[in-house]
């Protein structure tokens, strides 16, 4: 048997494996460097390593390429939301690196092992332990976020899945305060997590049975030629969606995301909640509109029921929420729904819509939660809504940004939320999907209730007695919510450049 | 609406000054804080000033062109530009705009005024400066938007501004309330200007005036229709229109300047202004039109009712401003015959009522802070300048000839006449009715104010304004006196807005001649003033209000039962669905505010108990919405 | 034997390890039923190899297995850890998030 050595565009390929080599890099410090020297080396050596992943993704940003076997595409979509990974991941990280919060380090467990409530545990608090193992972990799962949507194959698709699923389950358990709920957090997102992906992969296993293959473009042309068994393809279809939704937190697949978002420490919430989103929903995309377009009239009204359903049932959770994470969890579930409906719309304006959506939803989500980060208490972060009452009185600058986030969720004009809605509506419109446009408009004024509601508890409301403080924002969470606001309010004013960038950048290979 | 517009060059650039320089104070108020507290107030008062003068300026190169080329546009930058959805953001200043520029900086310049000596003793004058600056600056934004969606940004600035003003003295409970009401009943309101955006757009794929315009028409009447009600919802709540005026009331929380500029003046008659920038949508959606006509006669009886019963003088004062509007609304529902008039009332509105308001502001000044007419009478002796002023916005807002609201609420009147048919006499008598009650009850705030025998505590020791606070109210009744005939006389404001919104000269033979509407209307007017003087000054006055009243002045005395309404339909229910549902966290979930969110509410945490917190739960939800789908896909194929 | 009947058998597999997961409480157990279903993915992958007469199938399977190793490290760890905290590896136990 001859075996021919695969063709790697190396040069496409690099910033993932750039960011792959730090996260490597970042392992051996730990194992190799003193305890206390590894933050100061791990931080810049984390992020330097994603600036450059930046650069490179700048520099390649116009080129396009099928490599290592068909297995990775860099293209348009890929390459935009990759560097919007990266920029977030580089936001995320600065709030996962802050130390001059809380009191004793860090927002991460001083020693994993230790048993909540222990003498190894007040030892090791004592001692003010201090971790960094989350460095690597969280550069792994950028890698993984990375190759998602830029997954040529169902199988490049699953390694992806997985390699930015396990890190995160860790990270969540790594919750210096209020360990219980982080641990079980850990639990649900792991087991719920391997769940969803066994469904996944036995969908891709039909998928394959179909089409002979599990390279997107067979099975395209499988599609089009009509060449395997249908059951097979639907099966398929119907399970590998079923792993996806669960990522992107659709209904009803949503269940582990409050528990996972309320329970895992904030800053990894944030940086999940954000990246996660656009990695899966970029993968998503790319299966629905590269390997599975031939099928739409079999997945649209599937998709376009769980669409619905995701926005409604999301906004209406988010209602009665009395704890900000949560509420912002179901609020990410709601925009779940929002973001399918440029999926469902299946044109190049649905395409560039969920592109745009993506981009500025994460910036906003992730300095939503950098705020939760600042609004502490004795114990810990306050995530109680109750003690948000009263925050623009003490705190107006906080509670403006704040604010401002709030409402670019709600879809308010003048912010990005905004552009983003009306881009994905209009798109679905555009494909006839008149239904969802109306199911989406009425979710939005449902949802824009609670956002405003918290808008109106901070600043009509009088504090409460002993509620919570704001810390001051030291210096890299304000450098990571100084970039979110920068990035929300521009694209709400002057979206025009970056619709123009991802217009032009709207465009699968195959 | 008229032909492309002039594209703005040369000083015409001077438009985004107009708007610039208030943004400009407000953002250095806010910036500066504290170290800007001896000079902030008149920085402030400078740019808004110096934004009336660029208003001038505009006002006299508009006059230097001819008529078809008097509106200019100026393309600020491409908002949004994907594909098919193109939004420009851009100024548009015509006739229309530049009489709502000049009414809003004149206006809001006097007020500036008049806020430094009435501030003077508050702590935190700088930041109601900076407030008022960023209210000028949205208002301005407001009016002189291009596209729907520009005028939304304005629209919501200005509510923003509203809140924060109202909400100025925040550290009383009940002005907090206020504020959050206001806020809510807006939201309502607001939902329909983002519907109406919305249907413009998925309907036409464009949302600036001019492009709707273009697509009005009788083809698109039910497009329009429902476009125009969902504006009419929209005015509802910013104009304090029936049924969103409860808000209005309570909004006289805040400062009295505030009062006179935001809540009399200018923010709230926006409503107004939709509409009458909205022509082309009414003009092409007849039961659209007909919803306005009624919802301003109803709302201009409701307020006057309301205004006979209530003590508190900023109150009477809001309801009378509730009812006025009304009869601008009424106007606008009239179509072409009556856009001209409700701008030409809501121009001599503006300056009668924010005399009125400042001559409140000044009484209360005098009077220690104390609102109840009761507790005031005989003023006229220690506060002569204000009574005076008082009194000539008085004689203008009742309608007596020759000042300035005569004219204009004649002419109204006589456009509803005019309106043809059994309609044309039931609005009419209406609007009629509706004038003597205005004289009623101004009658009464007058006679309770400044005549009578006194009824203060003995604490209180009137006294007349300082020059500050007396200047811009006697300006402002300068123009209460002749804004009117100025507009009135050759239908000067009508041809001057023709280009904007259409021919509105009415055809064929009026249903009555203008002079009996005329006779008419004084007669009303003298009707509703004896009644006044039987009630009020034959009989005294007493300090206290009385309590064995006729139920319907109760009524009158509780806003018509309007917050009685609200609850039993909007907020009760919520609530007790809410308490059954112990889950829900009473401090977050306040009545006033969640009322009608209740009924989601409840829905909420009905279906949020799904999420038991059990991970097998959640994995059965996943087999199962995993088996749903398997079964929808492979259903149309077994 | 048809290659169908490893289908069919593939398919009870990963319907047995999805009931399992929904149905037993044991942490460690319900994890051992997922990776019931993705050695039931895996049958199939092989199964269709066969069918399909192309390699592609087989590979993939290697794959899994290594994913599947990786999952188990992770997974163990938490489990592990929640063991310790509470005393029990119940998954019902775990039940402070909710709503």
């Amino acid at each position: 048997m001859n075996f021919v050595a695969p063709v790697i565009n190396y040069s496409q390929v690099l910033p993932i494996l750039i960011v792959l080599g730090t996260a490597l890099l970042g392992v051996i410090v730990e194992a190799f460097v003193a305890r206390d020297r590894r933050y100061q080396i791990q931080v810049p050596l984390s992020i330097a390593g994603l600036v450059v992943a930046f650069v490179w993704i700048l520099k390649i940003h116009a080129t396009t390429a099928i490599t290592a076997e068909s297995a990775v595409a860099i293209d348009g979509p890929a390459l935009v939301l990759q560097g919007a990974i990266v920029i977030l991941g580089i936001a995320g990280l600065l709030l996962i690196a802050e130390r001059k919060l809380d009191s004793s380090g860090d927002a991460f467990v001083a020693q994993a092992a230790a048993i909540p409530g222990s003498e190894a545990e007040r030892t090791a608090t004592l001692a003010k332990l201090t971790q960094t193992e989350v460095f690597p972990l969280t550069l792994f799962a950028i890698a993984g976020m990375m190759l998602f949507p830029a997954a040529n194959d169902l199988v490049t698709m699953f390694v992806a899945l997985e390699v930015l699923s396990l890190p995160l389950y860790l990270m969540s358990g790594l919750a210096r305060r209020r360990r219980l709920l982080s641990q079980e957090a850990a639990l649900k997102y792991f087991l719920l997590g391997a769940f969803s992906s066994a469904f996944f992969l036995y969908g891709a296993a039909f998928l394959y049975g179909y089409s002979g293959s599990v390279g997107f473009r067979q099975i395209r042309e499988a599609i089009q030629t009509n060449a395997g068994n249908d059951v097979f393809l639907l099966t398929g279809i119907a399970l590998v969606s079923v792993g996806l939704l669960f990522k992107v937190s659709a209904v009803p697949f949503h269940s582990w995301t409050p528990d996972v978002y309320q329970g895992a420490p904030t800053p990894v919430t944030a940086f999940m909640a954000a990246c996660t989103k656009i990695a899966a929903f970029g993968a998503f995309a790319r299966l629905f509109y590269v390997g599975l377009s031939g099928a739409r009239w079999d997945w649209r009204p599937m998709l376009t029921v769980i669409a619905i359903a995701t926005m409604v049932l999301g906004a209406l959770w988010a209602l009665t929420q009395t704890d900000i994470k949560r509420m912002l969890a179901y609020s990410s579930v709601a925009h779940s729904g929002f973001i399918l409906t440029g999926i469902v719309a299946t044109n190049k304006a649905g395409l560039s819509g969920t592109l745009f959506y993506l981009v500025t939803y994460g910036f906003t989500t992730i300095g939503a939660f950098a705020i939760v980060t600042l609004v502490r208490n004795a114990s810990g972060e306050a995530t109680h809504i109750s003690g948000y009452a009263g925050l623009g009185k003490r705190s107006p600058w906080i509670a403006m940004l704040l604010s401002l986030f709030l409402l670019a969720l709600a879809g308010i004009p003048l912010t990005s939320g905004f552009v983003a809605k009306f881009a994905v509506f209009s798109a679905a419109y555009e494909s006839g999907s008149t239904v969802l446009v109306i199911f989406g408009v009425l979710t939005s004024a449902i949802a824009a209730f609670f956002y405003i509601r918290l808008i109106v508890l901070m600043f009509f409301q009088d504090p409460e007695e002993d509620g919570p403080t704001v810390a001051a924002a030291p210096l890299m969470t304000t450098a990571a919510i100084a970039l979110c606001a920068t990035v929300t309010l521009v694209l709400g004013i002057l979206p025009n450049s970056l619709v123009h960038v991802i217009d032009a950048a709207s465009r699968f290979v195959f | 609406m008229e032909a492309t517009h002039a594209l703005a060059s040369g000083t015409s650039s001077l438009l985004v000054w107009l708007i610039a320089l208030p943004a400009l104070g407000a953002t250095i108020l806010l910036l500066a804080g504290r170290r800007s507290d001896k000079w902030g107030h008149l920085l402030a008062t400078a740019l808004s000033g110096a934004s009336f003068v660029v208003g001038l300026v505009e006002l006299f190169k508009m006059l230097s062109r001819d008529g078809e080329t008097r509106g200019v546009s100026q393309h600020l930058f491409t908002w949004i530009n994907a594909g098919s959805f193109n939004v420009e953001a851009g100024l548009l200043l015509d006739q229309l705009s530049i009489c709502f520029v000049l009414l809003i900086t004149g206006v809001g310049t006097l007020i500036h005024v008049y806020s430094i000596a009435y501030m003077e003793h508050d702590h935190d004058r700088r930041r109601f400066f900076s407030y008022l600056n960023l209210f000028i600056a949205a208002m301005l934004l407001l009016v002189l938007g291009d596209s729907f969606l520009n005028l939304y940004v304005g629209w919501e600035g200005v509510g923003l501004a509203s809140y924060l003003l109202i909400g100025f003295w925040n550290q009383k409970p009940a002005y907090a309330t206020a504020a959050k009401k206001a806020f809510v009943v807006n939201r309502i309101g607001d939902m329909g200007l983002s519907f109406a955006i919305m249907i413009a757009f998925t309907a036409f794929g464009t949302v600036s005036f001019q492009g709707v315009a273009n697509h009005a028409g009788p083809e698109h009447k039910q497009i329009m229709t429902w476009m125009g009600l969902a504006l009419l919802l929209a005015a509802a709540g910013k104009s304090a229109q029936f049924p969103l005026q409860s808000w209005l009331g309570d909004a006289m929380a805040g400062p009295t300047p505030v009062s006179a500029l935001i809540h009399a003046a200018t923010m709230v008659t926006a409503g107004v202004y939709l509409i009458t920038r909205s022509n082309f949508v009414f003009d092409s959606a007849p039961t659209a039109q007909l919803m306005v006509v009624i919802v301003g006669v109803v709302t201009l009886l409701f307020g006057a009712l309301i205004g006979t019963a209530k003590d508190d003088i900023k109150k009477a004062l809001a309801a009378s401003t509730m009812s006025q509007i009304g009869y601008m609304v009424l106007a606008a529902g009239l179509g072409p015959a009556g856009y001209a008039f409700a701008i030409m009332h809501l121009l001599t509105h503006g300056f009668f009522k924010a005399s009125m308001f400042l001559g409140a502001g000044s009484v209360m000044h005098g009077m220690n802070d104390e609102v109840d007419m009761r507790k005031f009478g005989r003023l006229r002796l220690a506060m002569p300048i204000t009574y005076i002023t008082f009194g000539l916005g008085y004689l203008a807002i009742i309608g007596v000839p020759p000042f300035s609201g005569f004219f204009s609420k004649d002419k109204i009147i006589e456009a509803a006449f005019n309106a043809g048919g059994p309609r044309g006499w039931i609005i009419g008598f209406a609007a009629l009715l509706g004038a003597a009650i205005t004289a009623f009850y101004m009658t009464r705030v007058m006679v309770l104010t400044f005549f009578g025998q006194k009824r203060w505590a003995d604490e209180a020791h009137p006294h007349e304004s300082p020059k500050l606070m007396t200047a811009p109210i006697i300006i402002l009744s300068i123009g209460s006196i002749a804004a009117g005939a100025l507009f009135a006389f050759g239908s000067s404001l009508q041809h001057w807005l023709e280009p904007v919104v259409a021919r509105g000269f009415v055809e064929g033979e009026p249903a009555l001649q203008p002079i009996v509407v005329s006779i008419m209307a004084l007669v009303a007017v003298a009707l509703g003033v004896a009644l006044a003087y039987i009630k009020y000054v034959r009989v005294p006055v007493e300090a206290v209000a009385p309590t064995n009243v006729s139920i319907w002045t109760r009524f009158a005395r509780r806003d018509l039962l309007q917050d009685a309404f609200n609850e039993a339909v909007f907020m009760r229910p919520g609530q007790y669905l809410t308490r059954a549902l112990s889950f829900f966290d009473r401090k977050v979930v306040d009545g006033a505010v969640n009322g009608t969110g209740a009924l989601f509410g409840g829905l909420s945490v009905r279906v949020r108990r799904v999420q038991t917190g059990y991970v097998r739960t959640y994995a059965l939800l996943i087999l199962v919405g995993a088996a749903l789908i398997l079964a929808a896909m492979l259903a149309a194929r077994i | 034997m048809s290659p169908n009947n490893y289908l069919v058998l593939s398919a009870l597999l990963f319907s047995i390890g999805a009931i399992g997961v929904v149905l037993r409480r044991n942490a460690i157990v319900v994890f051992m039923c997922v990776e019931l279903m993705l050695n039931a993915a895996n049958l199939a992958f092989v199964t269709f190899a066969r069918l399909l007469g192309n390699l592609d199938g087989q590979v993939v399977a290697f794959f899994t297995m290594v994913v599947a190793a990786c999952e188990v490290v992770v997974g163990l760890a938490i489990i592990v850890t929640i063991f310790r905290s509470r005393r029990s590896a119940s998954v019902d136990d775990a039940n402070l998030l909710k709503y």
